[in-house]
C-alpha cells in the first residue's frame, strides 16, 4: 500500500458530502532497548492506511487498512450513513493548497544501521552502571512518517517526516534511599541528533546528581522565594498554558478523557498572570521534536502567542475547533496514526526568553529554593490545580546556593503560579515529551522549553 | 480485513531457521461515538488486521507487525537479517513448549449495538437526573485474534461495548466508565442507568469544605480503585520485580493488604472486554489469584519470566513483559452506604486522574480527584473538597485498607482504567496534600 487509493477514495466521499478529506498515513519504526545491561531485543515495523472524513448533517470518519477498494468503500458508506444522524458539522474548509515537504536528516533514519542503533543504547547503559545506578531502561525509537492530504477544497499536501527520541529511567539508591529519573531527548532529524547529544555525559551527570539528591534533607515547608529551571518552565508552559488553550477542550470536546480548561472562552482575554510572562506554541520551529510545516490536515504552521504579557492571546485551533469559534485554523491538528482523528494539539510549547541573565536571578533571594529539575508531576482536568516535585534542588541563602534538597514540592494553581513570577532569565532549553490526548488515545510528539524563572513567595512542602 | 497466511508465514519463519516464534493476527471492527454538550461530535469506525510476529534466532529476537500479506515474505527475510546484526536478548528464555489443553471455546461475535441511539439514551437520562450538560464516548468492538506458535494454537474472539459519560452542572462533575463483554449484551435500560449514575455526585452537596493537609480514612469508590490498581498492576509483573521497579518484590507470601482485600486477574470472564483466551504465547489463561486474604500469592509470568522466577507461567505474557489482563477485586460484606455511615472522619473520593510516580520502586505516588471529592464527619458527608491529591504509597493504600463493599462495578476508563471490576474500599491514614 502507498496511498494509490487516495483520490478515489476522495472523489467518492466528497460526492456524498458536503466536504470530504481523505489522509494516508504510514509510519515506519524502529525500536532498541536495554534493561540493566541486557539487551530487550529488536522491533520495527510499518502501519498505514486510510483516513476519511466526511461532513452531512455531523461529521463521521473511517479508516481503514485494506487496499481493496470494495473494502475500504464499505467503511466510507457506514462513515457516510451514520453522517446523517444530527450532530455537530462545522469544519473549517479554507483555502486549497498544494505543497509537499520534508524534514532534512543528515544521517538517514533507513541508511543507520541496526548495529549503530544498538551501539548507542548499550553505551548508555554502560555509563549508567559505571555511574553506579542499578536500575536501567533505556529505549530509542526512530520513525520516518510519509503522509498525504487531499480534500474536496482543492488542497493537496504530502509530507515526509523524519523523528527520533531517547528515552531513559534511571535509579540509585544511596543509604538505602532510591531516587530515580526519567529523561526523554527527541528531534525531527536525522541520527545526527543523536550523536550530538554526547547522552553518556550527560547521564552520567544525571547520575551523579540523583546520589547526592537521594542523601539530601528535605524542606521545612513554608514560603520561599523559588528560581526554576527551564525543565520545569518547559512543563508548566505544556500543561497549564498550552492545554487550557486547545480550544476543543474549552469547548468540551475532551470532557470525558483528558477534561476541559478552567478557561471558558467567555471571556477573552483572561489575566492569567505577571506581565513579564510570554508563552508560544510554534510548530514552524525546524528540528523541534514537535516540528511540521503543514499539520495533519494541510494547514501551513506558524507561530502562536498562548499568552502574551500574561493574558491569554490565542488558542490553539484544528479545523473542526476552528470553526466552533468561527475563525480560520492555525494549524493545530495532529494525528499520530493514521487510524486517529486529527485534534488540536500543542507542538513546540515554551516560555519565551526574557532578558535576566542566570546570576540575576539569585539577587535579592533571602530565603529560596533552586528547583532545577523535576520528577512527579500531575495536574487536574482543566488544567489549574498542578504539582511539580523537584529532582535536583538547591537551597538558596542570601543570594547564594547553600547546600542540597531532596524532593521540594510546588503545590499551586495556574494563576498563582504565573502572578509570583517576576523575573524570566534569557536561556532557552528544550525537553521532548509524548503528549497524550484523545479517544482513541494518542501521543504526538513535543518539546517543551523555556529559560530559568524567579517566583515570589511559593508555597514548598 | 488482510487475512494472513499464518501457515506460510510458519513455513517461512522455519525455513529461514528461526528456532521459535510467536504469531498473533488481530483482525478488528469497531464502532465509535464521541459526543459532548449534550451532542454528537463525531462517529468513527475502523476495519483493521495486523499480524505481530515475534521471532527468536538462538537468544537473539526480534519483533514486527505486518499489515499487508503481500509484505509477508519480505518482511521475514528482514527479519531474518536483522536478527543475525543484534545481540542476545537474556531475557528471553523460549516460548511455552507445553501442549496446551482446554482453551476456553465460547462463541463470541460483535454485538449489534445502534451507538448513536445509545449516545442519545445515554446524555437524555443524565439530564433527566440533573446534568446540565454531558461528554462521552461508546465504543462498539470486535477483536478476532490467533495466536499462534510452534506448539500451540488458540483463537479467540473479544471486544464489547464500553460506555463512558461524564455529567456536569455548575462546577460539579461525575463520571461513569463501564466495560461489557462480548457475552453480556446490554440493553437499553442499562444505558440509561448509566447515564443517571454519573449524575448521581451533581446531588449529593454543594456546599464546599476547607481541611487542611494529612492523614485521612479514604474511601475510594472503584474508580478510584480502578486507577490505582490499574498503574500499579505492572509492579506485579515479575519483570517489574527483577528490573527493581516493584513495591512488591521480596514479598512474594507476605502480608501486602489487610486479610479482606484479594485480588484476582481474570481474563476468562467473557462477561468483561478484557476477556482474552489465551496470552501472547498461546499459554492458556486462567483465573489467576495474586492477591488472597492480603498476602502476596503470585507475580504474574510469562515462559521467559517463570523460568527465570523458578516459578510456572501464569499466562499473563507478554513474552518479555508480563501484564495483567481483567483484574477483580473481590466484594466484601458491608454497602457502600454503611461503611460512609460508620466513618468517623474523612473523606469520600468518587474518581481520580493523572497518577505520577515519583519513585517507581516504593510506589510513592500522587493522584487528582476528580468527579467528586466529600468530607464525612460522624457518618455523613458534609461538604465538597477541592483542590486536594492522594499523595501517599501504593503500600500504605494497601496495608491501610479496612472495608471493601459488597457492591462493585465493571469499571473502564480512556488510559486511566484498564477493563476491571472493583469495590469501594476504605482505607486509613492516608496522606492527602493540597495546593496553597
Amino acid at each position: 500500500m502507498d496511498g494509490d487509493l487516495i483520490h478515489k477514495i476522495l472523489d467518492y466521499a466528497s460526492s456524498k458530502s458536503k466536504f470530504a478529506e481523505a489522509r494516508y498515513m504510514e509510519v515506519t519504526a524502529n525500536r532498541v532497548g536495554y534493561r540493566n545491561g541486557q539487551f530487550q531485543g529488536l522491533s520495527f515495523g510499518t502501519e498505514h492506511g486510510y483516513a476519511v472524513r466526511v461532513v452531512n448533517r455531523s461529521i463521521s470518519m473511517a479508516y481503514s487498512d485494506s487496499s481493496d477498494w470494495s473494502r475500504v468503500r464499505e467503511t466510507i458508506d457506514r462513515a457516510l450513513e451514520k453522517s446523517n444522524f444530527e450532530g455537530k458539522n462545522r469544519i473549517y474548509e479554507g483555502k486549497a493548497l498544494k505543497d509537499s515537504w520534508k524534514v532534512p536528516a543528515k544521517k538517514k533514519l533507513e541508511d543507520f544501521s541496526v548495529e549503530d542503533r544498538v551501539r548507542i543504547v548499550k553505551e548508555n547503559d554502560a555509563a549508567m552502571e559505571a555511574a553506579g545506578a542499578p536500575v536501567r531502561v533505556n529505549s530509542m525509537v526512530d520513525k520516518r512518517i510519509k503522509q498525504m492530504y487531499v480534500n474536496s477544497a482543492g488542497s493537496e499536501v504530502s509530507g515526509d517526516i523524519s523523528r527520533v527520541l531517547y528515552f531513559y529511567l534511571v535509579g540509585v539508591i544511596e543509604n538505602g534511599e532510591f531516587e530515580q529519573s526519567m529523561e526523554q531527548y527527541g528531534s525531527s532529524s536525522g541520527f545526527e541528533y543523536i550523536e550530538k547529544l554526547d547522552l553518556p555525559d550527560r547521564i552520567s551527570q544525571d547520575i551523579n546528581e540523583l546520589h547526592q539528591s537521594a542523601a539530601a534533607p528535605r524542606v521545612n515547608p513554608g514560603k520561599f522565594d523559588i528560581i526554576v529551571g527551564p525543565e520545569i518552565s518547559g512543563i508548566v508552559a505544556h500543561e497549564s498554558c498550552g492545554h487550557p488553550t486547545e480550544y476543543d477542550r474549552i469547548i468540551g470536546r475532551e470532557g470525558a478523557q483528558a477534561g476541559e480548561s478552567f478557561l471558558t472562552g467567555n471571556k477573552f482575554p483572561v489575566k492569567i498572570g505577571s506581565q513579564a510572562v510570554n508563552v508560544i506554541d510554534d510548530p514552524s520551529m525546524e528540528g523541534s521534536f514537535g516540528y511540521y510545516k503543514y499539520d495533519d490536515e494541510g494547514i501551513p504552521s506558524r507561530k502562536r502567542y498562548l499568552y502574551k504579557n500574561g493574558e491569554t492571546n490565542e488558542f490553539i485551533l484544528n479545523r473542526e475547533s476552528a470553526a466552533q469559534l468561527g475563525t480560520e485554523s492555525n494549524a493545530g491538528g495532529r494525528s499520530s496514526s493514521w487510524g486517529l482523528e486529527p485534534l488540536a494539539r500543542m507542538s513546540t510549547t515554551y516560555i519565551e526568553p526574557g532578558e535576566y541573565k542566570f546570576d540575576e536571578l539569585f539577587d535579592g533571594i533571602r530565603k529560596g529554593v533552586y528547583i532545577k529539575s523535576f520528577t512527579e508531576w500531575n495536574i487536574d482536568d482543566i488544567r489549574f490545580n498542578e504539582k511539580y516535585v523537584g529532582k535536583e534542588a538547591y537551597l538558596i541563602t542570601d543570594g547564594d546556593i547553600s547546600g542540597r534538597v531532596r524532593r521540594p514540592t510546588i503545590e499551586t494553581n495556574t494563576i498563582k503560579f504565573y502572578s509570583s513570577v517576576d523575573a524570566v532569565g534569557n536561556d532557552l532549553q528544550f525537553n521532548a515529551g509524548m503528549c497524550g490526548k484523545g479517544d482513541p488515545e494518542q501521543g504526538v510528539d513535543v518539546w517543551m522549553g523555556g529559560p530559568h524563572m524567579r517566583l515570589r513567595e511559593v508555597y514548598l512542602q | 480485513m488482510s487475512d494472513f497466511d499464518l501457515e506460510l508465514a510458519i513455513k517461512k519463519l522455519e525455513e529461514k531457521g528461526f528456532e521459535e516464534y510467536a504469531l498473533e493476527q488481530i483482525s478488528s471492527s469497531t464502532e465509535q461515538v464521541r459526543f459532548s454538550r449534550n451532542s454528537q461530535d463525531l462517529y468513527n469506525n475502523w476495519d483493521e488486521s495486523v499480524l505481530v510476529i515475534f521471532a527468536s534466532r538462538g537468544k537473539r529476537t526480534v519483533s514486527t507487525n505486518v499489515k499487508d500479506p503481500s509484505m509477508l515474505e519480505s518482511s521475514i527475510n528482514l527479519l531474518w537479517n536483522l536478527a543475525g546484526k543484534i545481540p542476545d536478548n537474556p531475557s528471553f528464555e523460549g516460548i511455552n513448549p507445553e501442549p496446551q489443553r482446554g482453551y476456553q471455546k465460547e462463541k463470541l461475535k460483535k454485538l449489534d449495538y445502534d451507538l448513536q441511539d445509545f449516545s442519545t439514551a445515554l446524555v437524555n437520562s443524565a439530564i433527566e437526573a440533573g446534568a446540565e450538560r454531558t461528554a462521552g464516548v461508546l465504543y462498539n468492538r470486535a477483536n478476532e485474534v490467533t495466536v499462534r506458535t510452534r506448539y500451540n494454537r488458540c483463537t479467540y474472539t473479544n471486544g464489547g461495548l464500553e460506555v463512558v459519560i461524564r455529567s456536569f452542572r455548575g462546577k460539579s462533575t461525575g463520571q461513569e466508565g463501564r466495560h461489557f463483554g462480548l457475552s453480556n449484551k446490554v440493553g437499553a435500560g442499562t444505558i440509561a442507568q448509566i447515564g443517571s449514575q454519573s449524575a448521581e455526585p451533581l446531588a449529593i452537596t454543594t456546599k464546599s469544605v476547607d481541611i487542611e493537609p494529612g492523614k485521612f480514612d479514604v474511601l475510594m469508590s472503584p474508580y478510584v480503585m480502578g486507577n490505582l490498581i490499574s498503574y500499579s498492576s505492572s509492579f506485579l509483573s515479575y519483570y517489574s520485580v527483577e528490573s527493581g521497579l516493584s513495591c512488591f518484590a521480596g514479598s512474594l507470601n507476605k502480608e501486602v493488604s489487610s486479610s479482606s482485600f484479594t485480588l484476582v486477574d481474570d481474563p476468562l470472564d467473557s462477561g468483561g472486554s478484557g476477556y482474552r483466551a489465551c496470552d501472547d504465547e498461546a499459554t492458556a489463561t486462567s483465573r489467576n489469584t495474586l492477591i488472597e486474604n492480603g498476602v502476596l500469592m503470585s507475580y504474574m509470568h510469562s515462559y521467559s519470566t517463570a523460568k527465570r522466577g523458578n516459578s510456572h507461567t501464569t499466562g499473563n505474557a507478554g513474552i518479555l513483559s508480563p501484564g495483567a489482563w481483567q483484574l477483580k477485586l473481590l466484594p466484601g460484606n458491608k454497602t457502600k452506604e454503611k461503611i460512609i455511615s460508620e466513618m468517623d472522619e474523612g473523606l469520600f473520593i468518587n474518581n481520580c486522574w493523572y497518577t505520577r510516580y515519583q519513585d517507581y520502586r516504593n510506589a510513592v505516588f500522587s493522584t487528582v480527584p476528580r468527579d467528586g471529592a466529600f468530607y464525612v464527619k460522624n457518618g455523613e458527608i458534609l461538604g465538597t473538597v477541592g483542590g486536594i491529591r492522594i499523595s501517599d504509597s501504593i503500600p500504605n493504600v494497601l496495608g491501610g485498607v479496612r472495608e471493601i463493599s459488597s457492591e462493585t462495578k465493571s469499571v473502564k476508563w480512556w488510559e486511566e482504567i484498564s477493563a476491571s471490576t472493583m469495590p469501594y474500599v476504605l482505607s486509613e491514614k492516608i496522606g492527602i496534600s493540597k495546593a496553597f
